[in-house]
C-alpha cells in the first residue's frame, strides 16, 4: 500500500505539481482515510523510489587514467543517451586498462582493453 | 604456452572487433531463492537471456578466474523491473550488480559430436571429456510443428519388452507416458528402450536423450554406466539437471533435451526422447511461479502447468516427408503417489499423451516385471505403427490376459473349476511367465514373436509354471543354432506368413521332442 502511495507521489511531482503542495494534500487524503499511520513507512517507500530513480538516472564516465581526454566517440555516446556533459559522473578506474566506459539511463557502452582482453580470453578458453 | 594455444589467441586477436553497440542494462534491485529483481532493462523481452556482469571494479586477472559467464532467464516481465531466474550460482550475485540484456533467446548446443555426452540443462559438458568444437545452437523454447507439417504414425519404436511391443505398441513420433509409483521399474522401461535401439540397423537406429531432472546423481551415474556397459551409450545424449541443481535448471530441462533432438529430428533423423520425470519437473516449476509470485492454482501450481507440459510433448512429432520425415518420440515419466492416477499433474500429461503405460506396485511386488497392468494400460496411435508379424501372433493376447486376471480374482473364492476355466487359468499363469523379462535384456522382434507364438498356440501349458523361464530360453537358444533363418525371415520381412506358421510349429515340435524334461 505504502509503495502504492509513494508511486502516486513520484508520479504528481513529475507531472509538474510541487511538491510541498503534493506532501500535503497526500497527508490530508491520509488524515481524511484515518490512514496516518502509514505515513512513516510512506516516506520510508518515497526515499527508495528516490535512490532507485537517482541510480538509474546518474551517468558515470570511467576512464583508466587521470586526465582522459574526451574523445569524438565518448561525445556521439553522451549524445545518444541525451546527457550534458555537466551531468556526467568521471571516475577513475584502473582496472579498465585502457579505454572508457560509460554506464547510465539504462545503457553501457564498454570499449575498455579489460572488456576486449576478457572478450578474447572468453573466446580462447571456450575453444 | 602451447603453440596452438599462441595461434588460437592471435587468431581471436586478429578477428576480435570491439562491441561499441549500446548495451540494455539494469541494476540488481533483490535477490533471492535464485529469483533476481532488476531495475530498468527497457526492452527486454520475455525468454531472453540475461548476462550479470561480475567483473566490474575487478581486475584482469580477478576477471579471468570468474569462471563460466552467469546467466539470468527472464520469466516475468513488470511495470518498472523485470524477474528472472539465475541459471548458475546465487552467491555470484549481488544488490547494484549491472545485468547487461543479450538480445538472446535461451538455446543450446546440438549436433553430431553432443552424442554419447553428459550435458547439463545448458547444453554444457559435464562428463568432463572438453567442450564442444563444432555444434548448432538450437533455441530451447521453439514452437511444435504444425498440421500440415505432420503425418501418422507408421514406424514402430521396438522397445524390445514383450509386453509393451506386443500389446502396446509404441510408434515413432508418437508421445507414450510411463506412469507408476515410485520404485516400480519406470526408468528401467526407458533405459531398456535405449538399449534395445542397439538391435535396430544403424541407419534406422534413433538418437536417443534421455533428460534425468530432480534425480539423484548417483542413479544418474548408474544409468550412464549401465548404458556404457551395454555399448549404447555411443548414440544417446544425458541431459542431466540433479536434485541439487536450481529449480530453474530442472524446469529447463526437458526443453533442453527436446531442443537437442529436434536438431536430429529437421534432418530426417529418429529421435527418442525420455523425461525422467516430469512431476519433478512441474514441483520445480510450482516452486520457480510462486517465488516469482504468480498466483497459484490447485495444488499450488501455477495455471500454466498444463501448458508447460502440452507445450513440452507437442514438439514430439512424426514430420511429413516434405519436412525430411524425421521423427520424435517422447516417453515422459510421472511418479504417482499410492497408485493415484487421478492426481492433477498425472491426469493432465495423461491427457496430453497418446496412451499411457500403466505400472502397477502389487503386481511388481508379485514379481511379475516389468510390472506393467496391461488391463488399464494403452496405446492410442501405435498399433497402426506394429508390425504385420508382431500384429499376427499377439493379436488375443491382451484378450487372454484380461480374461486370466479376472478368472484370478474369482479363483481366489471358487472351489470347484470346470475345465476350460482351470486350461484358461492355467494358461494365463504361463503367459505371466512369459511375458515376464529380466532387467538390461531387451529381446530383438524376431525373437519376441518365436515366443510369443508359441505361447499364443499353449506350447507352454504342458511345461510347470517355475519352469516357463528356463524353457523360454532354451527355445531361443534352439532356435538360434537351428532355425536362424525363422528369425532372419521375421526380421527382414516384418511378418509371419502361413508357410512360416507351419514351419515355426514344426520346428516348436521338434524342440519339445529335444526337451522332453522340460514337459510334463
Amino acid at each position: 500500500m505504502e509503495h502504492a502511495y509513494a508511486k502516486a507521489l513520484v508520479f504528481v511531482i513529475e507531472r509538474g505539481g510541487k511538491p510541498l503542495a503534493s506532501v500535503r494534500s497526500l497527508v490530508r487524503v491520509l488524515e481524511r482515510e484515518g490512514r496516518m499511520a502509514l505515513l512513516p513507512r510512506i516516506v520510508h517507500a518515497f526515499k527508495r523510489l528516490a535512490a532507485t530513480d537517482s541510480v538509474r538516472n546518474s551517468v558515470v564516465l570511467s576512464f583508466a587514467k587521470k586526465n582522459t581526454r574526451v574523445s569524438r566517440k565518448m561525445r556521439e555516446a553522451l549524445r545518444e543517451l541525451g546527457v550534458a556533459k555537466k551531468d556526467v559522473r568521471v571516475e577513475v578506474d584502473p582496472t579498465l586498462i585502457g579505454g572508457w566506459r560509460l554506464e547510465g539511463r539504462g545503457t553501457l557502452v564498454d570499449v575498455s582493453y579489460k572488456k576486449a582482453l576478457l572478450d578474447i580470453y572468453r573466446a580462447t578458453v571456450a575453444q | 604456452m602451447n603453440p596452438s594455444t599462441v595461434q588460437k589467441i592471435i587468431k581471436e586477436i586478429e578477428s576480435y572487433t570491439p562491441r561499441t553497440a549500446h548495451v540494455s542494462v539494469g541494476t540488481v534491485s533483490a535477490v533471492g531463492d535464485g529469483v533476481v529483481t532488476i531495475d530498468g532493462l527497457k526492452g527486454a523481452v520475455m525468454g531472453e537471456m540475461l548476462l550479470f556482469e561480475e567483473t566490474k571494479g575487478k581486475t584482469l586477472e580477478e576477471g579471468t578466474k570468474q569462471g563460466a559467464p552467469l546467466y539470468g532467464l527472464i520469466l516475468n516481465l513488470e511495470e518498472d523491473s523485470v524477474r528472472a531466474t539465475l541459471l548458475g550460482d546465487v552467491a555470484r550475485v549481488y544488490e547494484g550488480m549491472t545485468v547487461e540484456s543479450t538480445g538472446r533467446i535461451l538455446s543450446v548446443p546440438s549436433g553430431e559430436e553432443v552424442l554419447g555426452r553428459v550435458v547439463n540443462a545448458l547444453g554444457e559438458p559435464i562428463d568432463g571429456k572438453g567442450p564442444f568444437k563444432k555444434v548448432t545452437m538450437m533455441p530451447v523454447e521453439r514452437e511444435s510443428y504444425g498440421v500440415i507439417d505432420r503425418k501418422s504414425v507408421s514406424v514402430p519404436l521396438q522397445t524390445g519388452i514383450k509386453a509393451i511391443d506386443s500389446m502396446i505398441p509404441i510408434g515413432r513420433g508418437q508421445r507414450e507416458l510411463i506412469i507408476g509409483d515410485r520404485g516400480t521399474g519406470k526408468t528401467t522401461i526407458a533405459i531398456d528402450t535405449i538399449i534395445s535401439q542397439r538391435n535396430e540397423p544403424k541407419e534406422k537406429r534413433p538418437v536417443c536423450i534421455y533428460v534425468a531432472i530432480g534425480q539423484k546423481e548417483s542413479k544418474t551415474a548408474r544409468i550412464v554406466a549401465h548404458l556404457r556397459e551395454k555399448d549404447a551409450l555411443s548414440y544417446t545424449i544425458v541431459v542431466d539437471a540433479p536434485a541439487s541443481a536450481p529449480a530453474a535448471l530442472q524446469y529447463l530441462a526437458p526443453f533442453t533435451g527436446a531442443a537437442i533432438g529436434e536438431y536430429f529430428m529437421d534432418r530426417g533423423r529418429d529421435v527418442l526422447v525420455i523425461y525422467d520425470d516430469l512431476s519433478k519437473q512441474a514441483v520445480a516449476y510450482r516452486q520457480l511461479s510462486l517465488l516469482l509470485r504468480r498466483p497459484p492454482g490447485r495444488e499450488a501450481y501455477p495455471g500454466d502447468i498444463f501448458y508447460l507440459h502440452s507445450r513440452l510433448l507437442e514438439r514430439a512429432a512424426c514430420l511429413s516427408k516434405e519436412k525430411g520425415g524425421g521423427t520424435l518420440t517422447a516417453l515422459p515419466i510421472i511418479e504417482t503417489q499410492d497408485g493415484d492416477v487421478s492426481g492433477y499433474i498425472p491426469t493432465n500429461v495423461i491427457s496430453i499423451t497418446d496412451g499411457q503405460i500403466f505400472l502397477d506396485t502389487s503386481l511388481f511386488n508379485k514379481g511379475v516385471r516389468p510390472a506393467i497392468d496391461v488391463g488399464i494400460s494403452v496405446s492410442r496411435v501405435g498399433s497402426s505403427a506394429q508390425t504385420k508379424a508382431m500384429k499376427s501372433v499377439a493379436g488375443t493376447l491382451r484378450l487372454e490376459l484380461a480374461q486370466f486376471r479376472e478368472l484370478e480374482s474369482f479363483m481366489q473364492f471358487a472351489q470347484d473349476l470346470d475345465k476350460a476355466t482351470a486350461e484358461r487359468i492355467e494358461s494365463g499363469r504361463r503367459m505371466v511367465e512369459v511375458l515376464k523379462q529380466g532387467n538390461g535384456v531387451p529381446m530383438p522382434l524376431a525373437q519376441q514373436v518365436v515366443i510369443l507364438y508359441a505361447a499364443v498356440n499353449k506350447f507352454f501349458i504342458e511345461v510347470p509354471v517355475a519352469r516357463v523361464r528356463e524353457c523360454e530360453a532354451k527355445l531361443l537358444e534352439f532356435f538360434d543354432a537351428s532355425y536362424s533363418k525363422i528369425l532372419e525371415e521375421i526380421k527382414t520381412t516384418g511378418a509371419v506368413s502361413d508357410e512360416l506358421k507351419k514351419t515355426l510349429s514344426l520346428a516348436l515340435q521338434k524342440f519339445k521332442g529335444a526337451h522332453g524334461e522340460l514337459f510334463t
